[in-house]
């Protein structure tokens, strides 16, 4: 068998997260091999590697049987390896054609050959003119298509090198129906030629019409490698969800007073969400699941009047608008985000100054801060936190992970919300700050205070949340709880299958789309 | 003792605002030994004084610098001759005209440097394009207010408050400086205004998502910037006694090298007044060598060029593109 | 004709054609003498720099940077051609060579020192060539420290030169045509990507930090350039005489449609740009005589007009914010 890459014992850090342990892989020439695996497994990291977009801090790469480091993405493609990103790699500005050769032209010294350019552009084009708007021209500004059609861009532009290795990263995701047909079709065609081809997706029912072979990944480590043939859908949902144990059992989920919500949303639309309606009662901790990026992080910052959003939205069941967060933080609620450093924290600034920075409205006479009636109050919440640090007046950054994220969440203590807004606040921090976070988030609950947890962790949601929505491609596709609020509902809902076991969907037509 | 304890101290003194400090007391030995007399008192006085006039001006340097973005403000020296010329005009040498002459003065900063603020948080010009556009616009109104020459007198009794000693020889401005010093720092260290300024040098996504109105902070803090110039040119007045077309121009750059050798980031977010103060100081005191040690015009320029450059290497270095 | 005109439009240059048409239409109406041909090569002479400077300015903005020391990088090529050229009146040819080519290396390695520092350093744009521009001036100061100097005559005659068309614009044609031809390079594909989108050009097997250090060594060589023609105007040596057109290359460029944060726009813009920012200042001077004003007001209403072209771009985006909120 023709083994055109192997990767052995690949490790990669950030931090203290290890996003992959001791990963090993292979791809033969003319097979479709599926890498899957829920949010923060690896699965991406590890295809980064491969395409030399992130160094791997330990571990071996072959590619055609030869070991190799790779310094830049040119290096990996000069050995034929060619990626399409979950993230868009295209230069807006610039036209359909000019993307596709990027970094590659077709040409010498002197200047581009005009000619053959616009002929292979042509080929290229004419790939998936058939499944393509009237603007899919070679020289449409990129910025010009549409989500879909910068996607087909996007996979003509990895294939347009004659790659041996073709990684498709997510490639499907924003690609219609008739579009993921004619992809298929070709990623069909280019397998009979030898091609080697790495599929990332979530979507189960792609997976097995097209893959060959599926790798699983689950915390960074490959859990199996099965043929496509000896496998089953409930298998493969098994080996990705694991029997992973919960952190965190609560004792009793206390029943949500139905009196009046303490929010309630009547969503239209905004950047990346659908029509959607919510409400989170006082005493709830309402959990938004689903696959990372389907909307969960724009629902929360519109909440927090940090996105713009037309709809109703109530609190305390008077009607709000909120123009900026200062608004939504009059009207108790508060925010914190997963991405702790672009989002959450003055890096250059004291834990003091980090904590009191959205709450010295309380601490002031006048303009004048009452500084040390402040610093009291820091030490009181520090100690309800288990915060360790070495003294208020010390950067934030002496901070382990953990302990930064709590000053996060505990500035907003000192403000009494009524609302809190999580996102994702427990990644990439270590099991013990996890499990006190999860008895304060209890003791908040118990206090009375609505709780939205957005959380890319199953276990998280499965064990702290009254009640979970689950959500995909900007809509509400489900709602769990009591007993359908279980990992496999959770796992298939978040893939888009249909629901068992009593999982209802909500959300009318949306709930229909893939 | 520890063994943890002396580094632990050492580590607290050794900031910027202490480096630069113990920078210029060094240059003032050197000085002395080179040249004796460099250090006597008189002589420390005028150095102290003209370092006044600096550090006054770069009070509004240090807020725009520490509020982040790129933040600059290259209109201070117009302002300062702006600010001077309008009270050496308004009171024609009229004591009973000083004070509304000092808030029309004060107003006319801060107005412009409003409008700096607006097209630097609204409109979204770059602050450095932004405020050397509108240094030429302030040199029009100069010219257009005082026809090219300046027609006017200093009131006597700015001679008695910033010129004259009030004690120990000590001239008025200097002790004006420390009093504004003195206010600075508490603005900065324990109000609601300085506190939201740090944040938006700091992080202004974390700043917005703390409920801080960053857009309103930057146009206030321009705003003052425009402010504290005009009250640069008032102490520059009560000195000089007189004034001239491009009276505040030589200040611009310096102040903004006196901020950054205080140990303020140019990217923003950290670092304070006292660290301008003691910045201020040490460049007046290179300056004062470099003249002393007979070093020309084209030495002190690349020796200003290329201390931005270290200073800069060591605070605001970029990401890179790889994880 | 209408598909013509609709492109035409779409143009990000089209601002700046429109201000330029104005501009040499309302001086055809006040100052019919402005092209009397001798006269209109003259004004056009004192364009040259600027216009270099502007197209230097644009291939640094274009990948996503900025260059505020080109005003100080001119004067200090401008020196060295002269220091070069030497004393005497009759400049030997080989001294004019070297003159010469020393000029446009000391440029377009200043502009590499901009780049390295802005590239592999990683500093930010604005503030590190800030911080360069003093070291230029001072440099240029310590290789001319007063104003002097002679420039060959050859040089002098060339930038007189007024075959067919009058030099300035000749230039401009040749400008404009070696630009058509570079956006068909692999280089200009690179530049307009590192300046679009850095993520996805160094995805795409770009270089990018080379690609960055180059567009500053090229907008040192057009500085270089720029300054050759200045020596040929002016005749002299000046060791303060660039500072100035620093801020007006970056009126030029955002004039010219060039957005600021790079990966779009081009030279012909900035060109325009040039001669609009110039225009602009002698329809202000023209109303000023006509109106009887005072010249301190000319002053005002230059720096006034200027800020409002740097404003236009942005006030569109502003007005475009407020439409979609209401």
């Amino acid at each position: 068998m023709d083994l055109l890459l192997q990767a052995h014992n690949l490790t990669k850090r950030y931090g203290a997260t290890v996003a992959l342990s001791e990963a090993d892989f292979e791809l033969r020439a003319g097979e479709v091999h599926a890498l899957l695996g829920s949010n923060g497994s690896g699965k991406s990291t590890l295809s980064k590697i491969v395409t030399g977009l992130v160094a791997p801090d330990a571990g071996e790469l072959r590619v055609g049987g030869q070991p190799r480091r790779f310094a830049s993405p040119a290096q990996a493609r000069a050995r034929g390896i060619a990626a399409v990103y979950q993230e868009l790699s295209l230069v807006p500005d610039m036209s359909v054609q000019d993307n596709l050769w990027l970094g590659h032209e077709i040409g010498g010294l002197l200047g581009i050959n005009a000619r053959e350019t616009a002929r292979k552009t042509d080929e290229l084009l004419a790939l998936f003119r058939p499944v393509a708007g009237p603007r899919f021209r070679a020289q449409t500004p990129v910025a010009e298509l549409a989500p879909d059609e910068r996607q087909l861009v996007e996979i003509l532009k990895a294939v347009g090198n004659r790659p041996r290795i073709l990684i498709l990263d997510e490639a499907t995701a924003s690609l219609g129906a008739r579009q993921v047909d004619r992809l298929f079709e070709l990623v069909s065609g280019w397998k009979a030629e030898g091609l080697g081809i790495v599929i990332v997706t979530h979507r189960m029912e792609e997976i097995f019409r097209i893959a060959d072979r599926a790798t699983v990944l689950r915390n960074g480590r490959v859990v199996g490698s099965v043929e496509m043939k000896d496998t089953t859908r409930a298998a493969l949902v098994g080996l990705i969800s694991g029997e992973a144990k919960r952190a965190l059992q609560v004792e009793a989920k206390a029943p949500a007073g139905r009196s009046l919500p303490a929010l309630e949303l009547s969503l239209r639309a905004a950047e990346r969400l659908e029509a959607l309606e919510l409400q989170v009662y006082p005493g709830e901790v309402l959990g938004l699941g689903g696959l990372q990026g389907q909307g969960q992080r724009e629902l929360l910052l519109a909440l927090f009047g940090a996105l713009t959003m037309v709809g109703e939205l109530k609190v305390g069941g008077r009607p709000h608008r909120f123009a900026h967060p200062a608004e939504a933080m009059r009207q108790g609620l508060a925010y914190v985000p997963g991405d702790r450093n672009r989002e959450g924290l003055l890096a250059t600034r004291s834990i003091f100054e980090n904590f009191m920075l959205p709450a010295w409205d309380g601490y002031k006479t006048g303009t004048v801060l009452q500084v040390e009636r402040a610093q009291k109050a820091v030490i009181e919440t520090g100690e309800r936190l288990k915060l360790k640090y070495g003294g208020l007046e010390l950067p934030i950054t002496s901070l382990s992970g953990g302990n930064a994220q709590k000053v996060v969440l505990g500035k907003w203590l000192l403000r009494h919300p009524k609302v809190l807004l999580l996102d994702d606040p427990t990644k990439g921090i270590d099991v013990g700050a996890k499990a006190e976070f999860y008895h304060l988030l209890n003791d908040l609950r118990a206090e009375g205070m609505a709780v939205i947890f957005n959380s890319s962790d199953e276990d998280e949601l499965l064990s702290l949340c009254d009640r979970v929505l689950v959500m995909l491609e900007g809509c509400i596709v489900a709602e769990l709880s009591g007993a359908a609020l279980n990992r496999a509902a959770l796992v298939e809902a978040s893939l888009g299958l249909k629901g068992e076991e009593g999982a209802k969907t909500i959300g009318g037509g949306e709930a229909s789309r893939p | 003792m520890t063994r943890g304890k002396p580094s632990g101290l050492l580590s607290a003194l050794l900031t910027p605002p202490v480096i630069a400090l113990a920078l210029a007391l060094l240059l003032l030995l050197l000085g002395e030994l080179y040249r004796p007399g460099f250090a006597s008192l008189e002589q420390i006085a005028n150095i102290l004084r003209i370092a006044a006039f600096l550090g006054i001006v770069a009070i509004g340097q240090t807020l725009v610098i520490l509020a982040g973005g790129e933040g600059i403000d290259l209109s201070v020296g117009a302002v300062v001759t702006l600010g001077a010329i309008i009270i050496y005009r308004f009171t024609g040498g009229s004591d009973a005209l000083l004070l509304p002459a000092l808030l029309l003065s004060l107003g006319v900063g801060f107005a412009i440097g409003l409008i700096n603020g607006v097209g630097v948080a609204w409109i979204r010009i770059p602050p450095l394009v932004m405020t050397l556009g509108m240094t030429a616009v302030v040199k029009g109104l100069i010219l257009v207010y005082t026809g090219g020459r300046p027609q006017g007198a200093t009131p006597p009794s700015m001679k008695a408050i910033i010129s004259d000693p009030w004690v120990l020889g000590i001239p008025g401005d200097v002790f004006i400086w420390v009093i504004l010093g003195l206010g600075v720092t508490f603005l900065l260290q324990r109000t609601a205004y300085g506190k939201a300024l740090y944040a938006i040098g700091s992080n202004r996504t974390t700043a917005r998502l703390s409920g801080i109105r960053v857009e309103r902070m930057l146009i206030l803090t321009y705003g003052l910037s425009g402010l504290f110039s005009a009250l640069g040119g008032f102490v520059l007045l009560g000195y000089l006694q007189n004034v001239f077309i491009n009276l505040g121009d030589q200040y611009t750059l310096p102040t903004i090298a006196a901020v950054v050798v205080g140990g303020t980031a140019l990217a923003g977010g950290i670092g304070g007044y006292a660290g301008t103060m003691s910045g201020a100081l040490l460049l007046t005191l290179i300056a004062s060598l470099l003249f002393t040690l007979g070093l020309p015009e084209f030495g002190r320029q690349i020796v200003y060029g290329l201390i931005l450059l270290v200073l800069l290497a060591v605070y605001g270095r970029g990401r890179r593109l790889r994880g | 004709m209408k598909r013509l005109t609709s492109q035409l439009v779409a143009q990000p240059y089209f601002l700046a054609l429109v201000l330029m048409i104005v501009g040499f239409a309302v001086i055809a109406l006040f100052q019919p003498n402005f092209f009397q041909p001798r006269t209109f090569g003259n004004n056009l002479r004192s364009y040259l720099p600027l216009i270099c400077l502007a197209v230097a300015q644009t291939i640094v903005v274009i990948g996503g940077g900025i260059d505020l020391s080109l005003g100080a990088m001119l004067t200090l090529s401008s020196v060295v051609m002269v220091r070069t050229f030497g004393p005497e009146f009759e400049v030997p040819p080989d001294r004019i060579a070297a003159g010469i080519l020393l000029g446009l290396l000391v440029a377009t390695l200043a502009g590499a020192v901009n780049g390295w520092i802005v590239a592999y350093l990683r500093l930010q744009p604005i503030i590190a060539t800030f911080a360069t521009s003093f070291v230029w001036g001072g440099l240029a100061l310590w290789v001319l420290p007063q104003p002097g100097g002679n420039v060959p005559q050859g040089l002098q005659d060339l930038v007189r030169l007024n075959a067919l068309l009058p030099f300035t614009l000749w230039v401009v044609l040749f400008f404009g045509l070696g630009w058509y031809f570079f956006l068909r390079t692999k280089g200009a594909k690179a530049l307009f990507a590192v300046g679009g989108n850095p993520q996805a050009a160094y995805a795409s097997g770009v270089n990018v930090d080379l690609t960055r250090l180059l567009s500053y060594a090229g907008g040192g060589f057009f500085t270089g350039v720029g300054a050759l023609f200045l020596v040929g105007d002016v005749a002299t040596g000046d060791p303060l005489i660039g500072a100035p057109l620093t801020l007006a290359s970056v009126v030029t460029v955002v004039i010219g449609g060039t957005r600021l944060s790079g990966g779009a726009g081009g030279i012909y813009g900035s060109m325009m740009g040039a001669a609009v920012y110039y225009l602009l200042i002698n329809v202000v001077a023209l109303a000023v005589i006509r109106f009887g004003w005072s010249s301190q007001l000319q002053t005002l209403l230059t720096g006034i007009v200027i800020v409002l072209a740097l404003a236009g771009p942005g006030l569109v985006y502003l007005t475009q914010q407020l439409r979609r909120r209401a």
